[in-house]
């Protein structure tokens, strides 16, 4: 336990430093620092239904960054949740166009099938080019980003376009209201439901089976779980196809929940947030979860922002990036300070 | 045909520079992620710099300025706070597109593209066809063989190959490999400023959001790609070029039969080629580096 | 050539601390000039400490270095080197994508900008001056270990150097190797530079050096003392100090290379039991990680230990990577317990009672950043489906009583394997690796880095095994240990057994198969 206390200590120090360099950042573009962060507080957490509007943008993030754990974990830079998360909400959005008019009974669970299929068959091409003959994952899957996005507006402008749509933004025929698992406001039983699912199911995974123990091993040393004869080769497409699956799962809850449908570019900062939310956490699926309420939080209060405050959305990014500089630094300093709080109950 | 090569050396040329980039940060241990974030900076810089000074040399003086605090602050976290470089370099992308689109809201108060009202140098009349093209792309073919030479003809250049591939081993003749990562860093933040200028000041003049579109991240490929060596990164950066070129020649030749939303993605197609192809001739990319951090055992 | 001064490095009352390991403690000691100095002790000893420390690349915590008489401030080895210090490395300090020119240039002075052939041919003749038959244009990774050796004693003479420090240079070398470096040596001490010679073979002391210091436990426990007035058994108590008086003395002597060992081992009837592990006429694939075998042939029978020696880098690792099914059999047969297992995966083969003991403890054997029961526990893993469920608290359960069995010295399971000492780690491995379903082990320089405790730990842990009945394979490269735990010997060279040896073992035929000379 006490070296998770250490580790969450060196968490929020880095954080802090992230947050001051955005405080500074802020200020040179002419925006008050402090007034800044009470915004985003305010904004993320404070405001009416806040937290509703939180766990609206933190129950997809959690599933996704559940995903990038397990990749990561393994030892697999698997950067491409955004575009799995594109392509699962691609599938799902066909497979309801295809079977427009069935029951919903039938059509959503097949959506989902097809969103989660989808999400894992982007990761899988990265997965083979990695395991297959070494080629770097992290350039891949980032590609993967960039094809995936570049899909979405193909599909949102070609084969699936709303005709009736207006504005520049172009955007799929909604989906029925009986294909649809919540309100644009993102929060029903469904997605709840489903997202404690993928959590215990992810946590079982991780901690109570070979695999888990094995990836994790195999993440932190490849080599040592080779000469004991494990086959990194299937370890590692497990990895791959459990990270797209959920990014894709993600992709079919935001199409056939809060969103309705799909349009060019829409959340583009799901899948970098989701890597700094399971960085964040240390890679743990508990510490996910509630990192995922905190980036939820922020997310929410990047919609509020310019409405409200007059702040650019972008003041988001800019945190989640200094966060993501600083997430996995490490430093003596920080350790001692650590470990002088830790001191009192621990023997050994 | 002139209008082809015009088209490849326009889009080429920020690639090499951000190429460049990549193979000194490579070449002294470092996986440098961050360019995408950098070029981004110095194109931002150059275009809001002309509009708010009037002046090109200044406004480039400036990116390569901002650019170069921006590899120092890489640096700082890399170097001392030992962080994954890959993350990192992520984080500090993040920081230049989103710090690039506050700048513009700030100063602008809106987020539409900013158009300056003068471009990079035009290298004049006396070239002919190619006459409308920037000093930078000119300047170009020099600046790679000056790279070669200070690379792989001089003392610092082996004693910096000697900090990224064996860091013990330059500490035992006296290199300080943390001091080369420094100067590394530090130029290649300059050639990722005249990348993004190029990008943005070269021909259109026009500065928009996210406008690099991943065009560091390929300059990163091609790094890989090229084996880490400054021509065959140079090359691969074209080849990058020219498979984009060969995208829009193809939209005009079949018009909408091919939609032309996935002839755009054909760079990003032959990225993942270039970096599968060289797993594939030299083994996996990532055993020359380390940089996983907290993830892997040292 | 001006006469040296009397003293050329004095060092006074070193301390140097990693966290909270003191490595050295108040090390105050003078070399004189223009003599062959030997610094001794077992692995943690400070040996390596020391020579780094001189050398600038570790700053003491305190004390005082002067060379030449001229004071330097610890901790820069640009001052060092200017002083004429230079350290020649026990694993090399040679980037192995350059070349041997680029290699001396990188160290060099003057000559920022070149071209290939200018550099080539000025070092091609520093290179035949001092008769290092290497190419320049040469690339470092294509090189022997003894030609490595010889680029690195030629970089650290690409400046004056009036004091040369050579770590462990023998580890790496055969008997006639060894020989041939220790000839260098003086032809270098005539040239007036003084040397100091970080060794652990007391034979190897008492033929080379003028004097011998020893280092025990950071501390300097004597030296330097004239070399001539010393004799091996006075050294050898010097080095094992008081704890190692359990240590029966056939294995102190082996373990301090204080005899050219002549041992008759220990089971020399003749073994007829059937056959645990056979190779018959193994070719493996080229892959970059050492040479292939060719044509190798090795039987193993259960209840004898099978010591594999030879030059570093001559195949051994290729062997145990065949025999582990990490490299490509090309042809032949490989048979374990009378199985054909030439294309079955290594966990086919763990299950017929395989286990192995890796060359590098912390890359191959230990996950240092992963808690000790993972560590402990991947075997029992892999020996499941992917999916199935585990109970961690049994797991660490069962990791506590293994651990009690093997004496490992640790504070919770849950601890990072990397927090542990060397001794600790290799007996967490053995605790993974030698349980009662083993019967073939493979054991890949198993005492390497360890002292001299954990190395007669280890190789009792072998006998034991042996007494049990397993097979033992037992790769080494010093051969005073394989000649006192092995039962039989067989060489390699050029990814070759070229020779096979039963006891009594003598060092001079052996050392000399090593050389590839009976090939």
């Amino acid at each position: 336990m006490s070296a998770n206390f250490s580790a969450i200590i060196r968490a929020t120090v880095f954080i802090v430093i992230a947050l001051v360099l955005c405080g500074i950042i802020f200020e040179i573009a002419g925006y008050p620092g402090i007034q800044t962060f009470d915004a985003i507080i305010d904004g993320a957490f404070l405001r009416r239904n806040a937290l509703e509007h939180a766990l609206r943008w933190a129950l997809p993030l959690f599933i996704t960054a559940t995903g990038v754990v397990i990749s990561f974990r393994a030892g697999y830079f698997n950067i491409g949740a955004q575009g799995q998360f594109y392509v699962g909400a691609i599938c799902a959005a066909f497979v309801a166009e295809w079977l427009k008019g069935y029951p919903g009974a039938v059509v959503v669970p097949l959506c989902f099938v097809a969103g989660t299929a989808g999400g894992a068959l982007w990761a899988l091409w990265p997965g083979l080019l990695r395991l297959r003959s070494g080629a770097d994952e992290v350039i891949t899957t980032l590609m993967g980003n960039f094809l995936a996005g570049l899909l979405l507006v193909y599909v949102t402008a070609g084969p699936l376009k709303d005709p009736s749509g207006s504005g520049q933004q172009a955007s799929s025929r909604p989906l029925e209201a009986a294909y649809r698992i919540s309100t644009s406001n993102g929060v029903s039983p469904t997605i709840i439901g489903i997202a404690i699912f993928v959590g215990l199911a992810m946590w079982f995974l991780v901690n109570r089976t070979a695999f888990g123990v094995l990836s994790g091993l195999g993440g932190r040393n490849p080599t040592m779980v080779q000469w004991q004869g494990a086959s990194v080769w299937r370890i590692g497409l497990a990895s791959f196809l459990i990270s797209g699956a959920l990014a894709g799962l993600a992709g079919t809850i935001e199409l056939m929940g809060p969103n309705g449908r799909l349009a060019g570019g829409f959340l583009p900062a799901h899948g970098f947030t989701a890597v700094l939310i399971a960085l964040v956490a240390g890679l743990s699926i508990t510490g996910t979860a509630i990192a995922a309420f905190f980036f939820g939080g922020l997310a929410s209060a990047a919609l509020y922002l310019p409405v409200i405050a007059g702040l650019p959305s972008a003041a988001i990014d800019i945190i989640n990036a200094a966060i993501a500089l600083f997430i996995t630094a490490k430093s003596r300093f920080v350790d001692r300070l650590a470990n002088i709080w830790r001191r009192p109950w621990t023997t050994s | 045909m002139d209008d082809i090569v015009i088209a490849i050396l326009r889009s080429g040329t920020p690639l090499v520079y951000v190429a460049l980039a990549g193979v000194i940060a490579q070449r002294s241990g470092i996986w440098h992620l961050g360019l995408e974030g950098l070029m981004i900076t110095g194109a931002c810089a150059t275009i809001v710099g002309t509009v708010l000074t009037g002046s090109v040399g200044l406004s480039l003086l400036i990116a390569i300025l901002l650019c170069a605090l921006g590899s120092v602050l890489f640096w700082l976290v890399v170097e001392i706070l030992k962080a994954n470089q890959i993350i990192a370099g992520l984080g500090l992308t993040g920081l230049g597109l989103g710090g690039t689109s506050l700048a513009i809201q700030a100063i602008f108060g809106s987020q539409g593209a900013v158009s300056a009202p003068a471009g990079l140098p035009k290298i004049g009349a006396a070239f002919g066809a190619y006459g409308g093209l920037s000093v930078l792309v000119l300047a170009m073919p020099f600046i790679v063989f000056l790279t070669w030479v200070l690379l792989c003809r001089t003392r610092f250049g082996l004693r910096l190959a000697a900090s990224g591939e064996h860091p013990f081993a330059a500490r035992s003749v006296g290199a300080k490999p943390a001091v080369m990562r420094l100067v590394a860093l530090v130029i290649g933040g300059a050639f990722c400023a005249l990348a993004g200028a190029e990008l943005a000041a070269g021909s259109l003049q026009i500065f928009s959001q996210n406008m690099t579109a991943g065009r560091g991240f390929m300059g990163f490929a091609a790094v890989i790609f090229g084996a880490g060596h400054p021509i065959w990164a140079t090359f691969a950066a074209l080849f990058f070029a020219i498979v984009g070129a060969i995208g829009i020649r193809a939209q005009l030749v079949f018009g909408d039969r091919i939609p032309h939303d996935l002839l755009l993605g054909l760079p990003y197609i032959a990225t993942v080629f270039g970096i599968w192809l060289s797993a594939r001739l030299r083994g996996g990319a990532r055993g020359a580096t380390g940089g996983f951090g907290e993830l892997k055992d040292p | 050539m001006k006469e040296p001064p009397d003293v050329v490095l004095a060092c006074r009352n070193i301390y140097v601390t990693y966290g909270e390991v003191v490595a050295l403690d108040d090390v105050s000691i003078n070399f004189r000039g223009g003599m062959i100095h030997a610094v001794v002790g077992q692995n943690g000893a400070g040996k390596t400490t020391f020579a780094r420390t001189v050398a600038g690349l570790v700053r003491p915590a305190t004390g005082s270095l002067e060379i030449n008489g001229r004071p330097i401030p610890g901790g820069n080895v640009n001052d060092a080197r200017s002083a004429g210090v230079e350290l020649v490395h026990q694993s090399f300090a040679l980037p192995p994508s350059f070349t041997v020119a680029e290699a001396m240039q990188f160290g060099a002075d003057g000559g920022r900008l070149y071209t290939r052939a200018a550099l080539e041919r000025r070092w091609q003749a520093h290179l035949d001056a001092l008769d290092v038959k290497v190419r320049a244009g040469a690339q470092i990774r294509s090189l022997t270990v003894e030609q490595q050796q010889a680029v690195e004693i030629a970089r650290a003479l690409v400046t004056d150097a009036s004091l040369l420090i050579l770590d462990e240079p023998t580890a790496v070398l055969s008997p006639e190797g060894a020989d041939k470096l220790f000839e260098r040596i003086r032809r270098l001490k005539e040239r007036g530079v003084t040397i100091i010679l970080i060794l652990h073979k007391i034979r190897e002391v008492l033929a080379v050096s003028d004097t011998v210091s020893v280092l025990r436990g950071g501390q300097l426990i004597d030296g330097p003392l004239p070399a001539a007035d010393i004799d091996a058994e006075t050294l050898a108590s010097l080095i094992i100090g008081p704890s190692g008086r359990a240590i029966a003395e056939e294995d102190r002597n082996s373990l301090t290379g204080a005899t050219p060992p002549t041992t008759d081992g220990a089971a020399t009837t003749a073994v007829t039991s059937a056959p645990m592990l056979s190779l018959t006429n193994v070719t493996t694939l080229s892959d970059g990680d050492g040479p292939p075998l060719d044509s190798v042939d090795l039987t193993v029978h259960a209840g004898e230990i099978v010591g594999v020696a030879g030059v570093e880098g001559n195949g051994q690792r290729t062997l145990v990577r065949a025999i582990s099914a990490l490299a490509d059999v090309a042809s032949g047969t490989l048979e374990i317990d009378g199985h054909d297992m030439a294309d079955s995966s290594l966990l086919s083969r763990r299950a017929l009672g395989l286990r192995v003991i890796p060359f590098e403890r912390n890359v191959e054997g230990l996950s240092l950043t992963s808690p000790l029961w993972e560590n402990w526990s991947v075997g029992r893993l892999l020996s499941k489906p992917l999916h199935a469920a585990i109970r961690p608290d049994g797991l660490r359960r069962d990791c506590r009583a293994a651990f009690d069995d093997w004496d490992v010295r640790y504070s919770n399971v849950e601890q990072r394997a990397g927090s542990l000492s060397g001794g600790n780690a290799q007996k967490v491995i053995l605790s993974r690796e030698m349980d009662d379903a083993a019967r073939l082990i493979v054991a890949a320089q198993p005492t390497r880095g360890l002292d001299i405790g954990a190395t007669a730990f280890v190789w009792d842990a072998l006998r034991d095994a042996r007494q049990r009945g397993c097979g033992v394979v037992f790769v080494s490269s010093d051969l005073d240990e394989i000649f006192d735990v092995a039962d039989r010997v067989v060489v390699m060279f050029a990814g070759r057994v070229v020779a096979e040896f039963c006891a009594p073992f003598d060092l001079a035929t052996v050392g000399s198969a090593m050389t590839g000379a009976q090939a």
